[in-house]
């Protein structure tokens, strides 16, 4: 019974922490102009975290740089479970066009487990929207 | 001052032939490493707003050329020096213009190219288990590409 | 006694790793320190290696904000090396585009700034307008950042008489919302109380420093590569360089607002005079050897690209600098001689785009050597705190 309230709790209010590995900050944009008054993802009870321990869902943008890879395995640990990881844009899928070069890591599942992943460079605030949404569906 | 006057000026602080103007608002000088200071402290005497835009390092094989880019109130110059692989040495230009140091310690890293009299020679772009005596820019320089893991394997 | 803040978001723009040392005696900072690095992607190996055309969408991918204008820098510098000439009708979308990207960028910079000085409604507003610009992008080119239009010779898409008349409906609205921008940032004393006097730098230091963009500008320096080292294109247009002489927060404020207008002005008169005639030419595959300086005014300031060829289809060297690079020892300066407490609003004056604007600062006290890490949102409790504290000054000189 209890089990029923926390997991609708856990589905009607997850707290992101934006993580940028070394992105451009294209996709950072998108997602804070995911939360300004035309996308609006405060609406979904979703709420900009600034610390791990606070925080549900990891947001990572970015292709992992070589000095950024040990903190960000840091992070994971740090944000209790259970957690999830969305890797949002092509850079956090794969490296988009960074692919190959001496201080990247490739994609971000070379270094944390990922749950979601949203295409696109950089993403659309309304894509973002629908990976976050989708994952709560599976919740 | 546009550009006729420019040149005229810089052919006095060089030797003529070695001020080159390719094209509108673009002017190139020669100098060799050992003059390179005094250029920088007479241009700046006598160009008005002028100011260090960056400093590019080119490895041509058997040295590096190394361009300082200065900008002013009518267009770019841009100073060419080369030195040998077997010694890369450079004067710092911090003296005259402090705001070259950040351009300066980023050739350091890449090149491998000892700047004397730097006020802060501490590598600066690469990360701190990055092993030493690795130059990405140079030429000769090759990495090896670690494998891909795909999570969930290949079928 | 130590203990390490992990990354995690600060405030809500702009996150890009860097990390400040800060070594203080009470609330007065001593001395400052930067580590740069956590963002290097090696792009400038990576260019070696891809033919003219693939560098087109890496130097795009440099900034995600000021993506056009690495694009365009490296396109005037290819087609210099390529030995073609883009057709007018071409170039004057291609600077539209510029304009629009100047328009966006500045907005988002309000709204970050707004943020830094607790001033949040601020901030939504102005994100929500720079929607309007945002649409404008996505009708002209198919995506809201990396837009892609340029290509080697010219642009790739054309705007029809329908979308000319949406943009300048677009930039009507803009203006409006603008002029309301300027009133909140003139007459609005708490905002504006908030602003003045913070991170001073002095016209010399500007200069000994290299600063450029407006940074150089609020400190009385006349800088602006579209007026010293101008492209053709912006020889036909009249516009003015905005400066102002306060030297501080304000300054930098002021002269975004006023080059707000200024783009405004710029996209009117090429709606008005858009040439007809095709948009792109055909480029070659090779380049001859040669060399080129390519220079170009980013929102954040000067732009430059240094490109050697070798007579294949691969550039030999390309050498990027971003404006932000440059402005970093003046901000190191600006630091040296402030209040911890400031430091969220000095570091968002300079408009950080790449490695820049970090998570975490680490405080070194002078006396005890101890260190201890805060976190941006407690800097930026402990500023908006100390500002709420001050009596208001309702004589603030007004820097036009």
């Amino acid at each position: 019974m209890f089990e029923r309230v926390i997991r609708w709790s856990r589905k009607k209010s997850p707290w992101i922490l934006h993580l940028n590995s070394g992105a451009c900050n294209a996709c950072d944009i998108e997602v804070v102009a995911a939360l300004t008054p035309r996308f609006d993802v405060e609406r979904l009870g979703v709420l900009l975290k600034a610390t791990p321990r606070h925080a549900d869902v990891i947001v990572a943008t970015g292709p992992v740089t070589r000095q950024l890879r040990d903190r960000i395995i840091r992070i994971y640990d740090q944000t209790p479970d259970p957690k999830f990881v969305i890797a949002v844009g092509a850079c956090a899928m794969s490296g988009c066009v960074y692919r190959g070069a001496y201080n990247i890591c490739g994609g971000l599942d070379q270094v944390i487990p990922v749950n979601i992943y949203i295409p696109g460079c950089p993403v659309r605030p309304d894509a973002i929207l629908d990976g976050v949404v989708k994952l709560l569906n599976t919740l | 001052m546009n550009d006729e006057q420019k040149i005229e000026k810089l052919k006095t602080f060089v030797s003529p032939e070695a001020v080159a103007h390719p094209a509108s608002h673009r002017i190139f000088v020669t100098v060799a490493p050992s003059g390179l200071v005094t250029l920088v402290e007479r241009m700046k005497a006598e160009l008005d707003n002028w100011y260090v835009i960056t400093i590019s390092g080119v490895d041509k094989g058997e040295s590096y050329e190394i361009l300082y880019h200065f900008g002013d109130t009518t267009g770019s110059i841009t100073v060419r020096t080369q030195i040998p692989k077997a010694d890369p040495r450079l004067p710092s230009i911090c003296g005259p213009i402090p705001g070259a140091v950040l351009y300066e310690r980023e050739l350091q890293d890449m090149f491998g190219i000892a700047v004397d009299n730097l006020p802060d020679p501490r590598p600066m772009l690469m990360p701190d288990d990055w092993p030493a005596g690795n130059f990405p820019l140079r030429k000769d320089w090759k990495f090896d590409r670690p494998a891909e893991v795909i999570p969930g394997g290949e079928k | 006694m130590k203990f390490q803040i992990p990354i995690g978001p600060q405030h809500p723009a702009l996150k890009e790793p860097i990390s400040i040392r800060l070594t203080v005696e009470g609330e007065v900072i001593k001395d400052a320190d930067l580590r740069l690095g956590y963002n290097h992607r090696g792009v400038e190996k990576l260019a070696e290696e891809k033919s003219w055309i693939q560098n087109i969408y890496l130097c795009e991918r440099i900034c995600g904000i000021c993506s056009h204008s690495h694009a365009t820098c490296f396109v005037q510098g290819a087609e210099k090396l390529l030995e073609i000439e883009p057709p007018r009708r071409g170039v004057y979308l291609r600077y539209l585009v510029s304009e629009l990207e100047r328009i966006h960028s500045h907005l988002l910079w309000l709204g970050v700034a707004g943020h830094e000085a607790g001033f949040d409604t601020f901030f939504m507003y102005t994100w929500r307008d720079r929607e309007v610009v945002m649409d404008l992008l996505e009708m002209i080119s198919g995506n809201r950042v990396h837009y892609a239009i340029n290509t080697l010779g010219g642009v790739r898409r054309d705007i029809d008489e329908t979308l000319r008349g949406k943009i300048l409906e677009g930039l009507a609205v803009l203006k409006a919302r603008s002029e309301y921008y300027f009133k909140i940032g003139a007459a609005e004393p708490t905002f504006v109380a908030r602003l003045a006097g913070v991170g001073p730098l002095t016209k010399q230091q500007a200069m000994d420093y290299c600063a450029v963009g407006p940074m150089a500008r609020a400190s009385g320096i006349d800088r602006d590569v579209r007026k010293n080292d101008p492209h053709d294109f912006y020889n036909e247009v009249e516009f003015d360089v905005a400066t102002a002489d306060s030297c501080d927060v304000l300054g930098r404020t002021i002269v975004r607002i006023k080059e707000l207008f200024e783009s405004y002005k710029i996209c009117e008169q090429i709606l008005r005079k858009l040439p007809d005639g095709p948009i792109a030419v055909k480029a070659p595959r090779r380049a001859k050897p040669g060399e080129v300086v390519s220079r170009y005014e980013a929102p954040r300031g000067e732009n430059i690209h240094y490109i050697v060829a070798n007579g294949s289809d691969k550039p030999e060297r390309l050498k990027v600098r971003a404006p932000t690079l440059a402005n970093y020892p003046a901000t190191i300066e600006i630091l040296k001689h402030g209040f911890i407490a400031d430091v969220p609003l000095i570091f968002a004056a300079i408009d950080p785009c790449i490695c820049c604007a970090e998570r975490s600062v680490e405080l070194v006290d002078a006396r005890s050597g101890e260190e201890r890490t805060l976190r941006f949102s407690d800097l930026r409790r402990m500023a908006n705190d100390r500002a709420r504290s001050l009596s208001l000054q309702r004589n603030v000189a007004w820097p036009l």
